[in-house]
């Protein structure tokens, strides 16, 4: 089961690659170990996002779909 | 020797904290921060966490800040933004007779054109009345544009009273802040500011980079047209590095704002006791108390503004007159005219704007060496010391 977020943002309508940086801005403010939530559109931010997260050595834990967004889990590395 | 800077009002000494957070935007992350690729976007993240920075100072959310190449650029923008945005509406501006230029400038711009623009009349202390404002809403009004502190007398406007008539009117209220931003609490939403206009290098920050906060929602046509950056509110390649001073010394005012306030008031207190109390013929011009915490300005009787400039330059210290982009001309500003001053006394303006380096040993020096130049120009200067009543400079 997934932890429950220390933090949400919502990021829908943010385009990419500007949802990534705002992403990234907050998990830097986090300590290791924090769960990060982000809400991002569907297709290419719901793809974008969870890979930039990984490439930059953060945990994707979780990715959920429904019909507001997609929610993407983080744990901050 | 180096000279002692009190004309903080004009600009700031750059911070070196916010030196060192543009350098790497200038080394490194040199990249255009509309490229998707990686160099793009570690430019990208600069700009965002300023954005942050400077929405932080304001109560504001991040997506209500788009940056700017100056606060005039801001007003600019505001005036002839809302001019068309809201033409349908109406084509009525009302503003203040102690605006900067950048407002007042702009404002006889579009009324050349066909706006028609409500100056408001300030008493002697250089305030506006918001039953004035109240009074000259009309159906027709899309704007009312007032700044929160006039950047030569230093009074400070009762800028949530202002906004909160315009709001009840759903008439747009736009503040210039260049003189407040970072240097007095703003809380943009509680206060009912719709646009407020900033400028970096008034708090410690780079020059040529400002800001412009729109309240979320709000409609506003862009100034320059060309490209989608701020998420086309404001074309052009973004001043990256600029930006990130900005940001940087968004984040220190905020962290330090109480203590400065602290700090330049007493000096600002200490000064104009001083001179009031060594200098007969001396008046305070702006409000007493509504000013801004490091400005203290003057009217001496019986010498000219210039003449004082470049003596306390010879002396060491850098002042102002008038205010520092009228001080090329001899005619009094605009501002100490909207005061109801004589001309001949505005003639005598002098602007002194404290700094958060600025020093009690500073302000003592200065306080030696005012009384004799002005004693030495009294002598010598072709402007009359007597004359005006004594209650005539505020």
């Amino acid at each position: 089961m997934t932890r429950s977020p220390d933090k949400t943002i919502d990021l829908r309508g943010t385009p990419c690659p500007l949802n990534w940086v705002r992403t990234k801005l907050r998990l830097e403010e986090m300590q290791p170990g924090m769960v990060l939530e982000v809400i991002v559109d569907a297709g290419g931010p719901a793809r974008n996002v969870p890979r930039s997260v990984a490439a930059e050595g953060h945990k994707v834990l979780q990715i959920e779909s429904s019909n507001e967004g997609v929610h993407v889990v983080i744990e901050r590395c | 020797m180096s000279q002692v800077y009190f004309d903080h009002a004009a600009t700031t000494p750059t911070r070196p904290e916010v030196i060192e957070a543009m350098l790497p935007y200038l080394r490194e992350r040199w990249g255009n921060p509309s490229s998707l690729h990686a160099t793009g976007v570690k430019a990208l993240e600069g700009i965002e966490r300023a954005r942050e920075q400077v929405a932080a100072l304001l109560g504001a959310e991040p997506d209500e800040i788009i940056f700017t190449g100056s606060g005039t650029e801001s007003d600019n923008h505001v005036l002839v933004g809302a001019s068309i945005t809201r033409e349908a509406r109406g084509n009525h501006i009302i503003t203040s007779a102690i605006e900067h230029h950048a407002v007042i400038d702009t404002a006889e711009f579009l009324r050349d054109r066909g706006q028609r623009v409500t100056v408001l009349p300030v008493d002697s202390t250089g305030l506006v009345d918001p039953a004035a404002v109240r009074k000259a809403l009309a159906d027709d009004t899309i704007l009312v544009s007032i700044m929160h502190a006039n950047n030569e007398v230093g009074t400070i406007q009762p800028l949530a009273e202002i906004a909160g008539i315009c709001r009840a009117r759903d008439v747009l209220f736009h503040t210039d802040a260049v003189q407040t931003t970072g240097h007095l609490p703003i809380e943009v939403h509680a206060m009912n500011i719709d646009l407020l206009s900033l400028s970096a290098h008034k708090l410690y920050g780079p020059k040529g980079v400002g800001a412009l906060f729109i309240r979320k929602g709000l409609k506003l046509v862009p100034f320059l047209h060309g490209g989608g950056q701020e998420l086309g509110r404001r074309a052009s390649t973004e001043n990256v590095s600029g930006i990130v001073g900005l940001g940087e010394a968004a984040r220190l005012a905020r962290e330090e704002m109480s203590r400065e306030i602290a700090h330049t008031t007493a000096l600002r207190q200490r000064l104009i006791e001083g001179v009031l109390d060594r200098v007969p013929g001396v008046e305070l011009t702006g409000h007493p108390e509504l000013r801004l915490p490091n400005n203290a300005s003057f009217c001496v009787r019986g010498a000219d503004g210039e003449s004082l400039l470049l003596n306390l330059d010879q002396e060491g210290f850098a002042v102002s007159t008038g205010s520092a982009c009228t001080s090329g001309s001899l005619e009094p500003s605009h501002v100490l005219l909207a005061l109801g001053l004589p001309p001949d006394l505005a003639k005598g303006s002098l602007r002194v704007s404290l700094g958060r380096g600025s020093t009690p040993e500073e302000v003592d020096r200065f306080l030696d060496v005012f009384p004799a130049i002005v004693e030495r120009l009294r002598k010598t200067s072709p402007v009359p010391s007597t004359g005006a009543p004594a209650d005539a400079c505020g």
